[in-house]
């Protein structure tokens, strides 16, 4: 299989892992709902030890429309497509969650100082589609699906935007939805012929903030749904109840011929765990379990809010935040049905463990992650979503968000914050920002799915 | 044209005129005003202004739970106005849109129109 060609990406996670180490971030920073009317924008930052320009902004590249709340976004190729020579991992789809705007970005003609190459415009998708709220982008070979959160209404359950690799509509991907109520992340795995997806809510419930009461009453997610990925729709559903209250980020093991995949349910604070089992049913079990917190000033204890997970390349760690908590976990799950705390750190958080990280006021929670690929060094930023992070931390609006690095040890496992890097988006020229999803420009830890 | 004037109370009394039929997010943006907006169907809150006198019709509007209406909450990109208005825009008008959920619990009657139970039915 290990052909000395050709297409993007790489072999297998292990020779992605071999890859240079990333010398330059991509992240997303945000001026929508902090009263700074200006566009959301595109940094880029120096990741190089060696260069003088370590840990700061080196570009930004501002969108065209202001109120996009940009917020995930992926890469046009990943290593599915690595034997297509014709394909090359150049552009960054960015889409705007408020505006339905897809921003294609590309990062590969001057990796230092991305440029905008077109934008596929909201209303567009709205009217060619009946969709809205794009989130989560991955590629399929040399194609691109996009889970679309609402319909152009902003009602649940949307479905999933088809592009082709000139970044033209296809249409909707999906045969049917079936029953599903929600859209949010998914994560495919060919050799099973899966995909799994999980559930957030109507953007018109999550988008003007969080209202605990609407959970009661159904507005928010508690099943994962497993498609049959060929037939493009799904095909088994697991109701995970209170297990599985706003199930999020979705994580197969890298290793293509792997069954096991986890997601976190950010409001009961657990990571749940499916595989195929021998007599090749799906099965799920609750694996962890974070305990609520007191907190001096609350009349119920904290929940963790499980914002993200990730796998590292190899499988062999799982990393994810507790948003409201304020630590970053990684747990050892070379069994996947017993994982083992390894190492945990602090920053910000509502306990107030860790109010300050190398000389910065973190305001706002660990939230979006992302691993290098040789899995030494994490990279966190601190703000979830606009409504909610002012909900919930709102002096974030004056203090901005801010990136922090985590020196992750492969081989006994534990977690040390970086003394050195340090990105204080408050300090940004326009006024604070908010930081959210990172990716490198050589693929990363949640972009690259193996056929 | 039937038009109302409307005064953005933060933004040192400045009247604009404005057609009861479009939208106050348009009708403002068209004479120079700068607001923020995100979806423009009235379902992401971004774009929420304080009215301080007056009346809109914003039926369209889902954004809005039944607190954030009796505080006098607008969606400005379905809003039309029914009437002259006075109006606090932008961020600084947000200071009781957003709160903990945790700490600050909605009552039956204040969540959103579609869940919320009538005051009076509550025993």
């Amino acid at each position: 299989m290990s052909e000395p060609c050709c297409g993007p990406g790489y072999a297998s996670p292990a020779e992605a892992m071999q890859a240079p180490q990333e010398k330059l971030l991509y992240t997303i920073a945000i001026y929508t709902g902090t009263g700074i009317q200006k566009p959301d924008y595109l940094v880029t930052i120096d990741a190089d030890s060696e260069s003088p320009t370590y840990s700061q902004v080196v570009s930004r590249l501002e969108m065209p429309g202001i109120g996009d709340e940009l917020h995930h976004m992926g890469w046009n190729a990943c290593s599915s497509c690595h034997g297509d020579a014709g394909m090359e991992r150049k552009y960054l789809i960015v889409p705007g969650v408020r505006s339905s705007n897809l921003h294609i970005v590309d990062c590969a003609t001057d990796p230092s100082n991305p440029s905008l190459f077109k934008v596929i415009d909201g209303a567009e998708i709205k009217a060619k589609t009946n969709l809205s709220a794009p989130h989560t982008i991955h590629c399929l070979g040399s194609e691109i699906i996009i889970s679309m959160l609402g319909d152009a209404q902003g009602n649940a359950p949307g479905g999933y935007l088809h592009l082709n690799k000139d970044f033209e509509i296809v249409g909707r991907w999906e045969n049917s939805m079936g029953d599903i109520k929600f859209g949010y992340d998914f994560w495919y795995q060919p050799r099973h012929n899966v995909m799994v997806s999980s559930e957030w809510a109507a953007p018109n419930t999550f988008m003007p903030g969080f209202d605990l009461e609407e959970v009661g009453h159904l507005k928010y997610g508690r099943e994962i749904h497993f498609w049959n990925f060929e037939k493009k729709e799904p095909e088994q559903t697991f109701y995970l109840g209170e297990d599985g209250l706003i199930p999020l980020e979705v994580r197969f093991h890298h290793d293509p011929a792997s069954s096991h995949g986890f997601v976190g349910a950010a409001l009961s604070a657990n990571i749940i765990h499916w595989w195929k089992d021998d007599a090749d049913q799906w099965q799920w079990e609750k694996i962890i379990d974070v305990e609520n917190e007191p907190h001096p000033e609350w009349p119920i204890p904290v929940p963790g809010v499980i914002s993200v997970i990730l796998l590292s390349m190899d499988d062999r760690f799982l990393y994810f935040c507790n948003w409201l908590h304020g630590d970053i976990r990684q747990y050892d799950i070379s069994d996947p049905h017993n994982p083992k705390l390894t190492g945990q750190v602090w920053m910000g958080g509502l306990l107030n463990k860790a109010p300050m990280v190398n000389g910065v006021k973190v305001t706002g929670g660990p939230q979006m992650i992302q691993l290098s690929l040789d899995g030494k060094r994490l990279y966190v930023t601190t703000s979830l979503f606009s409504t909610w992070d002012n909900q919930f931390y709102p002096e974030i609006r004056t203090n901005g968000g801010c990136m922090l690095m985590v020196n992750c040890d492969t081989e006994s496992g534990g977690m040390e914050i970086d003394k050195d890097f340090v990105v204080d988006f408050g300090k940004e020229p326009n006024g604070p920002s908010r930081c959210h999803e990172t990716r490198y420009p050589g693929g990363d830890c949640t972009s690259d799915i193996w056929l | 044209m039937n038009t109302h004037s409307i005064t953005l109370a933060n933004r040192n009394n400045a009247r604009f005129d404005v057609d009861a039929k479009k939208p106050l997010l348009d009708s403002l943006r068209a004479q120079g005003v700068d607001l923020p907006y995100g979806c423009k169907y009235g379902g992401c809150i971004t774009c929420a202004a304080k009215l301080v006198s007056g009346s809109v019709n914003q039926q369209a509007q889902v954004a809005l739970n039944n607190r954030q209406l009796n505080d006098g909450y607008v969606i400005l990109c379905v809003a039309r106005p029914t009437n002259d208005c006075v109006l606090e825009i932008g961020v600084e008008s947000h200071d009781r849109l957003y709160r903990n959920p945790f700490l600050d619990p909605l009552q039956p009657h204040e969540l959103k129109a579609d869940i919320a139970v009538p005051q009076e039915d509550i025993s």
